[in-house]
């Protein structure tokens, strides 16, 4: 038998399967009689489709036109199921992977367990069942595939069902008070929003971030939006090149980020306080920081260098240019551990890509001043704690000096900060302030370093001292004991 | 000179009678034997204790007691007075040599049977001393108000309160209350400077004094090894000067570890900070510490750590009581059994100090 053939057989045999068991839907014919919304909903609905009856959901006897035997208790006719039972109708096929394959469908079946422990799962204000059930997303009648456009969880059509709830102040108020009601708002603000207010169904929309059936709230560590786990999650579809083809904007972001000081912060060292995707780009009116936002994006955390750049000569220099202002020399997504080496007129300097001997001398000299005062202020910490390191292995006490070394460092970082004002003078006095510190904490180990040598020497002159008396004492005695021997003889 | 020094000499003859002493001391010996090191323990234990009283006035200039000033005065002292590191170095040092050299001292009598009649006093107010001894160990461990210090007098006074009856009281006597408080280390400075001294020097002058008088006690076994006539040397000048050569070594001793191994302060007790791993009490508790470690929650009807409390004391007492209980030394005798129980005590002393520190 040819292929095609086999095919033509197999679909009609599938057909006639579905017709015999939705044939048999007693309960169906006659309340398609008698009409009625839910009936009506149940025409189209993907599981009438498979061959669930009502008798399925509802209990009962569902091969019977009797009414009396049909919706018999006795037979296990429960009528609308309430409360967390709708949710145990569901998972009865839902959860059964057995169940599933018998109705040929491929969807998986951790949902009910994944609602329940989840945010979701909790218990109602009600303290009956839980918040959410099935049907509060899926609805109860005419549920049709996610990919279908008239599904509530279709993707263009999810942000609505979210906001049946995430958008009632006084629903809201008896779960979480706390938790803003305006996220729509802010999401048709977005690109992602925009985007699918247009029908784009590949943008992000709720789920995407949030995944469905397991909402974890956003400090619980599990969660896709908790912190250290929101850049995988936008990588899911930000780092897919296929998936973002049609956007034309790169797709090596998290790669650079997971790079980055804030990636490694975030990612490796797990600081949540680090910055992730949303804390530049918002999350729910996510968009591109433009040249202008940059510096302010980037002030929320560094505020003082921002300041200190505002009120700097670079800032009319960079707006005339229009050059964002920190990504110039820090870069965006793959922003590096800020060393020396940024500073100063060398090759991998950044000064040096404006500022060159012959076309900016004034800037150029002051690049290599300020490079030369941090480098000095940087060696001199160095000797310094190479010097309390030293004492402190020798058995000195130096715990005031090591205490002061916390004044060099910061006076090192203020310096480092003090680059953006670009100001020579501001700079000099931080750096003298440093310098000083550092002196006096090396005059301190180094005077704690030839106090070890006077302690070892006054050891040395204390023993001698000691040995020729425990000698001559020695001596003594056996001159003594000699003497007594002869005398007693 | 010599003129002069004899002038002063006659001077206080004529007054106190010094000829007496003098004379008695010149007719003084002490027996020479094979165990004669043995005897040179007492006098470096009252070395050690001379160099503590000193070291210890000295830091007292400097020292403040309270929560608050205790360890920052220790660090002043360690940090910025001159040679205050020195002084505080040796007073560590020392005080873990006095409980070494009176150890090692109480066994050589123990083992030499030197307890015996006539000197069951000595031997009384030795041990009370030891005890003494150990008291101010446990008490000046807490004056720098360090977190070792802290933690270890916290355990230190919880296992005193397991003691039947007394227990809670002594550990509020103690404590100054229910918790180590800077009530505590008021009580210890207390204790470690005025109360414990007190005793200890009427202890020690009688003690002394019984030492002087009832002359060196000589082994039972060597006592009757042959007819030939016993060795002796002179109290003074020989067995004294012999002493000074001793003492003069371990200051050396004590010169060196204290340069080459400074005393930590280590870091500033917290009461709100859990305890750190590893607290250890000091080595001369570690073997009643262990012990109590390992005893199982419950024997019989009785809980494990009182029954070892109880153990632990009444097996203080009766060594402290050996003289009255072993009689046949008192006859002259040999008492293997007495050898034996020492033999037994010293191994595990050794042992579970051992284990304790390797664990």
């Amino acid at each position: 038998m040819k292929s095609s053939t086999w095919l033509i057989v197999v679909v009609l045999a599938l057909g006639g399967l579905v017709g015999t068991a939705s044939a048999q839907d007693q309960c169906y014919a006659c309340h398609e009689g008698l009409g009625g919304k839910p009936v009506e909903l149940f025409r189209h609905d993907i599981h009438r489709a498979k061959g669930v009856t009502c008798a399925d959901c509802h209990g009962g006897n569902a091969r019977t036109d009797d009414m009396e035997k049909a919706m018999d208790k006795g037979a296990g006719y429960i009528g609308v199921p309430k409360g967390d039972d709708i949710s145990r109708a569901c998972a009865k096929c839902h959860s059964s992977a057995e169940m599933m394959k018998k109705f040929g469908s491929s969807l998986p079946t951790q949902q009910f367990e994944k609602l329940q422990g989840s945010v979701h799962g909790k218990l109602a204000v009600s303290g009956k069942e839980r918040i959410v059930q099935c049907t509060t997303c899926h609805n109860a009648h005419g549920i049709v595939s996610v990919r279908n456009a008239a599904s509530p969880v279709y993707s263009l059509n999810i942000v609505k069902t979210c906001t049946k709830c995430h958008g009632d102040p006084g629903y809201m108020r008896t779960y979480n008070p706390a938790l803003p009601v305006d996220q729509l708002e802010k999401y048709r603000m977005s690109v992602h929003g925009m985007r699918n207010a247009k029908g784009d169904a590949k943008v992000a929309q709720c789920a995407s971030c949030h995944s469905s059936h397991d909402i974890l709230p956003v400090k619980d560590p599990r969660s896709s939006v908790y912190a250290t786990n929101v850049p995988e999650t936008c990588s899911h579809c930000h780092s897919d090149a296929e998936y973002m083809k049609e956007y034309k904007i790169p797709t090596d972001q998290f790669d650079k980020f997971a790079r980055s000081v804030h990636g490694v912060a975030l990612l490796k060292k797990h600081d949540t306080g680090a910055p992730a995707c949303n804390s530049c780009h918002g999350n729910h009116a996510a968009t591109p920081p433009g040249v202008t936002s940059i510096s302010k994006v980037c002030g929320t955390c560094h505020a003082l260098n921002a300041d200190l750049f505002s009120s700097s000569p670079h800032k009319k220099a960079f707006d005339d240019r229009k050059l964002p202002e920190c990504e110039t020399c820090h870069g965006n997504h793959e922003i590096i551990v800020a060393t020396n080496q940024l500073l100063g007129v060398t090759q991998e300097a950044v000064c040096s890509r404006c500022h060159s001997e012959g076309q900016s001398a004034s800037g150029f000299a002051s690049a290599r001043l300020m490079r030369g005062l941090i480098d000095t202020l940087e060696a001199q910490e160095q000797k310094a704690i190479a010097l309390v390191e030293e004492a402190e292995q020798k058995g000195m006490e130096i715990g005031e000096a090591k205490f002061r070394l916390r004044d060099a460092r910061q006076a090192r970082l203020e310096s480092r900060t003090m680059v953006h004002a670009f100001d020579e003078e501001r700079f000099k006095e931080v750096v003298s302030k440093g310098l000083g510190v550092t002196t006096s904490v090396k005059e301190e180990a180094s005077n704690a370093l030839d106090e070890y040598v006077f302690r070892r020497l006054g050891l040395g002159f204390a023993t001698l001292a000691i040995t020729i008396l425990v000698v001559s004492l020695y001596l003594y005695i056996r001159r003594i004991e000699r003497r007594q021997a002869k005398g007693a003889k | 000179m010599k003129t002069r020094l004899s002038n002063i000499y006659d001077w206080i003859d004529e007054r106190v009678h010094l000829g007496g002493l003098v004379e008695y001391m010149g007719k003084k010996y002490v027996p020479v034997n094979r165990h004669s090191v043995w005897y040179y323990f007492g006098g470096v234990s009252l070395f050690l204790f001379i160099i503590q009283v000193v070291t210890g006035i000295m830091l007292l200039l400097y020292y403040k007691s309270g929560e608050e000033f205790a360890f920052e005065s220790i660090h002043f002292i360690m940090s910025k007075v001159q040679f205050g590191w020195l002084i505080r170095s040796i007073h560590s040092w020392a005080a873990n040599l006095f409980v070494l050299a009176a150890m090692i001292h109480m066994f050589s009598v123990y083992f030499g049977k030197a307890y015996r009649k006539p000197r069951e006093m000595t031997w009384v107010t030795g041990m009370l001393m030891f005890f003494l001894a150990l008291g101010f160990g446990f008490s000046g461990y807490l004056l720098p108000w360090n977190e070792l210090a802290f933690f270890a007098t916290k355990v230190g006074t919880d296992i005193a309160g397991v003691v039947p009856f007394v227990g809670k009281s002594i550990l509020i006597f103690l404590r100054g209350g229910e918790d180590v408080t800077g009530a505590t280390l008021s009580r210890f400075f207390g204790f470690h400077v005025a109360v414990l001294p007190g005793m200890f020097t009427v202890l020690l002058g009688i003690h002394l004094l019984l030492v002087q008088r009832q002359g060196m006690s000589e082994p039972l076994h060597g006592a009757d090894e042959s007819g030939t006539e016993k060795k002796t040397m002179p109290f003074f000048p020989n067995f004294l000067l012999r002493d000074l050569l001793l003492w003069l070594i371990v200051l050396n001793v004590l010169a060196i570890l204290a340069v080459f191994f400074p005393w930590e302060l280590g870091v500033k007790a917290d009461p709100f900070a859990p305890a750190p791993a590893g607290i250890k009490p000091e080595w001369y508790f570690m073997f009643m510490f262990q012990t109590l470690k390992y005893i199982p929650g419950k024997i019989l009807f009785m809980d494990g750590e009182v029954l070892g409390i109880l153990v632990f004391g009444l097996a203080g007492l009766l060594w402290t009581l050996v003289p009255f209980w072993d009689r046949k030394s008192s006859r002259g005798e040999r008492n293997r059994f007495v050898d034996y129980v020492g033999l037994f005590v010293v191994l595990y002393i050794l042992a579970l100090t051992i284990v304790g520190w390797i664990v």
